[in-house]
């Protein structure tokens, strides 16, 4: 056992390889579940109530004639929150843009502005309305900081009072601010975030609530394979239950190999 | 040329993904200075791309201060103070430097005045949102109302001498049903992130990645 201890560390970082076995069997499982999808098995998987109010939303931005917003929060494209929220950008925006619907967005890093300018064309293109498309109109930058996002993202509900305001993404203490304004003039809060969440909780009208952020970009886009990878998704967190009731058990009787397992 | 265009615009910026993601996770997993250096590589270009984006903000907002500036729309006035400030900033660190004493203490009386005028006013946002959360409506609400009651108690020492019982089921709440909440967001969080990853890898993920295919 020590030889294979010692062949393992390597090849692989000390302490690292339980989580990159971890990883492989997450990559493989999702794999599977992709392919299944590919071959026709269909994946159900619950409605979302944050995803139905979103597309509400756009519909009654259309009949009132007012603008929406979906807000990616505070981190660069490192965070697969980011990533998230920008797909669920993307789709709202295409969807909302084929009805005449504007999207407005904001983000403190510019990475994520100039991506985001690019899905705004790209949707706008995609809704067949790429003479609506203005640089600079939809997507608008306040500073890298959290709290100058926030007294922007503030002062630019106030000046558009959209009708809906979707948060998917990183966020902290600024949604308390952005949040509220967006309460003040009236306009239905959609949260998606894993790390505001108490904040979230107490300012909007639907939240999704941790990896449901996560769903919803894959549920967004309705293709019967991106969705198939959520069932990989589940298949390891059973494997985690077990891991965890397995762990429990043998802490009690006094054993501690599923500790070391994990520090290998 | 467009044929061109449209070949790097869809498959170079793949290209240049999937090789940052491999090269990030290789060198975070295996024993293997090239990876190592690659990444690091990798890093460097990504900074450097980032500075040159930085730009695009800068241009946003001067585009649209600029034009609200023209038109005189409402507030035209603090866009235009706004933008000199902006090119003020830039030509004092231009004139003494970054790092020096002036533009430092400068920045920092500037953003921590700021900082805490905003956190003082986070208190009013809270409070308008929290007296709409708490109203007691419903049996959930109100256990929620509850709840949040024993953590302010616990939280305001004032109070916690009043109710000194608080204290031990304050800490109770946030040891143990609190804390199994939080890490139960974060492993299913973390599965979540990796599996939006590989959906990257796997070209599915095409609302965020839509920037690069060809329009």
């Amino acid at each position: 056992m020590p030889a294979t201890f010692y062949l393992v560390e390597q090849i692989v970082v000390r302490g690292k390889a339980f989580q990159l076995i971890f990883l492989l069997i997450l990559g493989i499982l999702t794999y599977v579940a992709y392919s299944l999808g590919k071959h026709g098995k269909v994946f159900v998987i619950r409605p979302l109530e944050g995803l139905d109010a979103t597309w509400e939303g756009i519909g009654r931005a259309a009949e009132m004639g007012r603008p929406i917003m979906v807000l990616t929060g505070i981190s660069g494209l490192g965070e697969p929150q980011t990533i998230a929220g920008l797909t669920v950008y993307g789709e709202v925006t295409q969807r909302a843009v084929s009805i005449g619907v504007e999207t407005h967005t904001s983000n403190t890093d510019t990475n994520v502005i100039a991506f985001s300018e690019a899905i705004a064309k790209s949707a706008y293109d995609a809704a067949g309305k790429p003479e609506k498309y203005m640089l600079g109109e939809y997507v608008r930058w306040f500073g890298g900081d959290q709290f100058s996002y926030a007294m922007g993202c503030a002062g630019y509900i106030l000046e558009k009072k959209p009708v809906m305001i979707v948060f998917m993404g990183y966020f902290l203490f600024d949604v308390i601010v952005s949040m509220e304004s967006g309460n003040r003039v009236g306009s239905q809060i959609i949260g998606g975030t894993l790390s505001a969440l108490p904040e979230m909780s107490v300012f909007s009208d639907y939240l999704l609530i941790g990896e449901e952020l996560y769903a919803a970009s894959a549920q967004i886009s309705q293709d019967r394979m991106v969705i198939a990878t959520l069932a990989g998704q589940d298949w390891m967190k059973l494997i985690l239950v077990a891991l965890m009731i397995i762990g429990v058990v043998l802490i009690l009787a006094g054993n501690t190999a599923i500790v070391n397992l994990m520090g290998w | 040329m467009s044929a061109l265009r449209t070949y790097i615009r869809s498959y170079m910026v793949r290209i240049i993904i999937i090789i940052g993601i491999l090269s990030g996770l290789i060198s975070f997993y295996f024993v293997s200075p090239e990876a190592v250096a690659v990444a690091t590589e990798l890093q460097t270009w990504n900074s450097a791309a980032a500075a040159w984006t930085l730009f695009v903000g800068i241009i946003t907002v001067f585009a649209r201060y600029v034009r609200s500036i023209m038109k005189r729309t409402q507030y035209w006035q603090y866009r235009a103070y706004g933008i000199v400030l902006m090119v003020v900033w830039v030509i004092m660190g231009a004139i003494v430097g970054l790092y020096s004493d002036l533009y430092q203490t400068a920045f920092y009386s500037t953003k921590i005045t700021l900082h805490i005028a905003i956190l003082g006013q986070l208190v009013f946002f809270f409070t308008s949102g929290v007296y709409r959360t708490f109203r007691m409506k419903t049996f959930r609400t109100a256990i929620y109302a509850f709840f949040a009651m024993l953590l302010i108690i616990g939280n305001a020492p004032w109070m916690l001498a009043t109710f000194p019982q608080v204290d031990k089921l304050t800490y109770w709440l946030l040891e143990n049903p609190s804390m199994s909440g939080e890490r139960t967001l974060a492993l299913t969080g973390g599965i979540g992130g990796a599996v939006l990853g590989i959906r990257i890898l796997l070209g599915l993920e095409k609302g965020a990645l839509r920037a690069t295919e060809a329009s």
